[in-house]
């Protein structure tokens, strides 16, 4: 049977599970006798072991089963948490990750058996339950299986027809067993049929399923509710098929027990009028037996999930978010919507200059409606563009574990704090910053953060903190990685440049410290004394301006010596459509983001002041630089020089300028066009739009310009 | 020696044989009182002059952008290309729209599209060009049509770049 088409739900599920191993592994650590978080990887090493084995992927399922051993043990208490189990957890999960990657890769889990991991969690196991630990598990075994059948016996209400009895009889008669089957779908599971499937694929590999109720092809356009029921022939033990059946991930429970005909509603009608006593003697005969057998093999499977269900119950009040329905699209296919959606405000921003053209005589009924398209077009861009934001959690999760890592490796005790995960960007910004904020959290444990001595010497706490903030400015959203190490040495990079030639002693002597710290993201700059395996190969910081200006976005670093880093990124919250400011400079439109605009003000000729031989104003306490955009531009301006002034003031983090244009038009959704790789010189124009009328605007990048 | 020689000619005038079946079609454009051609497997589009939105800071045959269908297109000035006087915009100026393999969309501008015509190969004339005049490296052929000769544009190795 094709399992292929099943293949990316197992991906997605996976990582996901291992993220939350890794997160509750974690947290384990911290607190070692958490319950809830012990339950809570039982239940993802157990859904990992299911789907791997029905995936046919063997060597995954061997290493889970191990480790699902061991997380069994310490939730049975019998195993303490120590760090070393910790430790060989991770690897476990690293494991885990390199199979899920060669799966992705190429459809196969590899040859890596992993066997020193195995035999590590084996030793973990045989340590621990060399005391009395085996009464226990069978104490435990015992209760659950006096419990049963809890939602258990619905084969007994089967119609069964005559044919089928029939073919029941025959096999009974020819020593299979025939059994029934009850399978409950979690309350919260997104996709029935696809887990139903997996049920059958897994049960048919031991068993012919006579009878299904609902049919079979109800259960695959998941006209079910919450559970179904099959009729089984069978060799092998009944106890094999529930655990197969409880093995495919998002199975609640599953029922299973020898059918005895006798206890069937319409085999009873049937039989009442045919009275075939010679053949249920027989049966009787050989019904005691068999029920013990099954009755030992059932109590040991079932202990398990029995025991897993209060604890699932009350977790899932406390940590488990309500499950929305969701639908997986191609970001293909979102982009393409994207592109509909801009070239549709093109359309409109037209429509809208027609009317105004034709002011004198267009009737209201016509501008309303106008509005009204614009209103529309403006709610489609902001839900399409909804769609494609995600979460920077996805990416920042992974970090704790990171520098639990780096912690260990560079010897230095570390902490991560981390706040607003919950902060959305576009889903392609999302996916590209993971490795330059990874590169900046590196950077801070590696070289920001001094060893233990050193911080004691400082009076710094023993624990070096590193601090994670996302949050959203205006158009922007911000990531800060922060740490409280030791800041960045300006004389030893000042020294450093001077020797790789990067600058003349001159040149550094009227260097100010910002922009010697900023040649730290010079290619090849590194001030690591010596290469480790963490950081200082020189290749990180470049790579994370290159990365985050590639984004449109940027990166900013203040340092004090002794105190502390804060590297600063800033990136656009949306990368196609944005709100502008239309202006005019000499003839020519062009368009500023509004994002970066503060005021407009209306200046005096003559509050112009020269310091340094350059133009400032005066603005409510500040002195602002004045930018003329005609000289910038290279165009004529219109206006002459005793006229007021229109200035645009802009802001790039703390830094303002006011941009002297002649003319305001007025704001304007606008969809970014590129203007092609060939035209790179021109630094601060950072796109192109297409007006109502189908001209071409400028946008001008006034962060290039300050 | 002998053989080898006459091998060669046999191979092309079969190689002209087969060209001849499928002669290749040229967009003749003028500028100035020159003629030149383009190859129309090239051309993606020919429009009207329209306004261009000039980019500071470029070179100066890099005239500007222009709209097309939604596209932001670059226009590029042939004769600032090929170091002639500026162009003048008349009634008759034209943006040749040229799909390059390197930089995509590209529009080119001339004083006149005059015509279609098929040239077969034996009336395609490679010439070897000197690399270090810019005007002859844009013309990598000539061919003769109607006893007048048209200058073939190699578009495709047209630089971007400043001079």
């Amino acid at each position: 049977m094709d399992v292929n088409q099943y293949l990316e739900i197992f991906l997605d599920e996976t990582k996901e599970h291992l993220q939350n191993l890794n997160t509750q592994i974690l947290e384990l650590e911290s607190d070692p006798e958490g319950e809830d978080t012990v339950n809570e990887i039982f239940r993802a090493a157990h859904s990992l072991k299911g789907m791997a084995g029905t995936m046919g992927y063997k060597r995954m399922q061997n290493l889970t089963h191990d480790m699902e051993n061991v997380f069994s043990e310490v939730r049975n208490g019998n195993i303490k948490v120590q760090p070393k189990l910790i430790d060989v957890l991770f690897q476990c999960l690293d494991a885990l990750e390199e199979y899920t990657e060669n799966i992705q890769n190429n459809a196969d889990e590899g040859t890596n058996d992993n066997e020193a991991l195995i035999k590590q969690l084996n030793n973990i196991l045989n340590e621990e339950n060399a005391g009395g630990s085996a009464p226990k598990k069978e104490a435990a075994a015992a209760a659950p299986a006096s419990a049963e059948p809890v939602g258990g016996d619905k084969w007994n209400d089967i119609t069964l027809d005559e044919s089928q009895i029939s073919v029941i009889k025959e096999a009974q008669s020819q020593g299979k067993k025939v059994y029934g089957l009850n399978v409950v779908v979690q309350e919260n599971c997104i996709l029935k049929a696809a887990r139903a499937f997996l049920v059958f694929k897994a049960v048919e590999e031991m068993a012919e399923i006579i009878v299904s109720m609902p049919s079979a092809q109800d259960v695959e356009d998941e006209k079910f509710d919450r559970d179904f029921t099959l009729i089984l022939l069978s060799d092998a033990e009944i106890g094999r098929i529930i655990t197969a059946a409880e093995s495919v991930s998002e199975i609640e429970k599953a029922f299973g027990a020898p059918i005895l005909l006798e206890e069937n509603e319409s085999y009873r009608k049937i039989e009442a009028s045919e009275k075939a006593e010679a053949e249920e003697k027989e049966k009787e005969k050989e019904l005691p037996a068999e029920a013990s057998a099954t009755a030992e093999a059932h109590a040991a499977p079932a202990a398990a999930p029995v025991q897993t269900a209060p604890a699932k119950q009350d977790t899932k009040k406390v940590s488990k978010p309500v499950v929305n329905r969701t639908v997986r699209v191609d970001i293909e296919k979102l982009d393409s919507l994207m592109n509909l959606v801009s070239e549709l405000i093109i359309a409109k921003n037209s429509l809208v200059s027609v009317s105004s053209q034709e002011q004198t005589n267009t009737n209201s009924a016509f501008n309303e409606q106008i509005e009204y398209l614009e209103q529309v077009t403006t709610n489609l861009h902001e839900s399409v563009m909804k769609v494609r934001m995600v979460p920077i959690e996805s990416v920042v999760n992974k970090f704790p574990r990171m520098i639990r890592d780096l912690s260990k490796k560079l010897d230095k005790k570390l902490e991560l704090y981390m706040t607003g995960e919950e902060t959305e960007l576009d889903r392609t910004v999302v996916d590209e910053i993971g490795d330059p904020l990874m590169h900046l959290l590196r950077n801070s444990a590696d070289h920001g953060i001094e060893s233990a001595e050193l911080r004691a010497e400082r009076g710094k706490p023993s624990v070096g903190s590193i601090f994670l903030d996302a949050y959203q400015d205006g158009n922007n959203v911000v990531i800060e990685v922060r740490d409280d190490g030791n800041g960045i040495d300006t004389d030893a990079v000042r020294d450093k440049a001077i020797e790789r030639g990067s600058i003349t002693p001159e040149q550094a002597a009227n260097m100010t410290e910002k922009e010697i710290v900023n040649l730290l993201f010079l290619p090849s700059f590194s001030t690591a004394k010596k290469v480790t395996d963490v950081s200082g190969r020189g290749v990180g910081l470049d790579v994370v301006r290159s990365k985050i200006e590639s984004l449109s976005g940027e990166v900013e670093v203040k340092t004090k010596l002794g105190e502390g880093s804060t590297w600063t990124i800033r990136l656009p919250l949306t990368l196609a459509i944005i709100q502008a400011l239309m202006v005019v400079v000499g003839e020519e439109k062009y368009a500023i983001s509004l994002g970066s605009i503060q005021t407009l003000e209306d200046i005096l000729p003559t509050d112009v002041k020269l310091v340094q031989n350059k133009e400032v104003i005066h603005l409510r306490g500040q002195v602002i630089p004045l930018i003329r955009l005609n000289e910038v531009l290279d165009v004529e301006s219109k206006k002459a020089a005793d006229e007021n002034l229109i200035v645009v003031i802009v802001k790039k983090g703390d830094k303002m300028a006011g941009l002297v244009i002649d003319e305001l038009i007025g704001q304007q959704e606008i969809v970014i066009k590129s203007l092609g790789k060939y035209i790179k010189q021109c630094k601060f124009i950072s796109g192109a739009t297409i007006l109502g009328d189908g001209e071409i605007a400028l946008i001008l990048d006034a962060n290039a310009l300050i | 020696m002998e053989v080898s020689k006459s091998t060669v000619q046999e191979l092309l005038v079969e190689e002209g044989k087969a060209a001849a079946e499928a002669p290749i079609q040229f967009i003749v454009i003028r500028l100035g009182e020159e003629q030149y051609g383009i190859d129309i497997r090239n051309i993606d589009n020919i429009v009207k002059m329209q306004s261009i939105t000039r980019i500071p800071k470029m070179p100066d045959f890099l005239k500007g952008v222009i709209n097309m269908r939604g596209e932001v297109i670059p226009v590029i000035s042939i004769r600032r290309k090929m170091d002639l006087e500026d162009d003048v915009i008349t009634k008759l100026t034209r943006i040749i729209v040229v799909k390059l393999e390197q930089e995509g969309n590209v529009g080119f501008l001339v004083d006149e599209v005059k015509e279609v015509v098929a040239l077969s190969a034996d009336e395609i004339e490679k010439i070897t060009y000197n690399a270090k005049e810019e005007k002859s490296s844009l013309i990598n052929a000539v061919g003769k049509h109607n006893e007048e000769l048209i200058s073939l544009f190699d578009l495709n190795t047209i630089s971007l770049e400043e001079n």
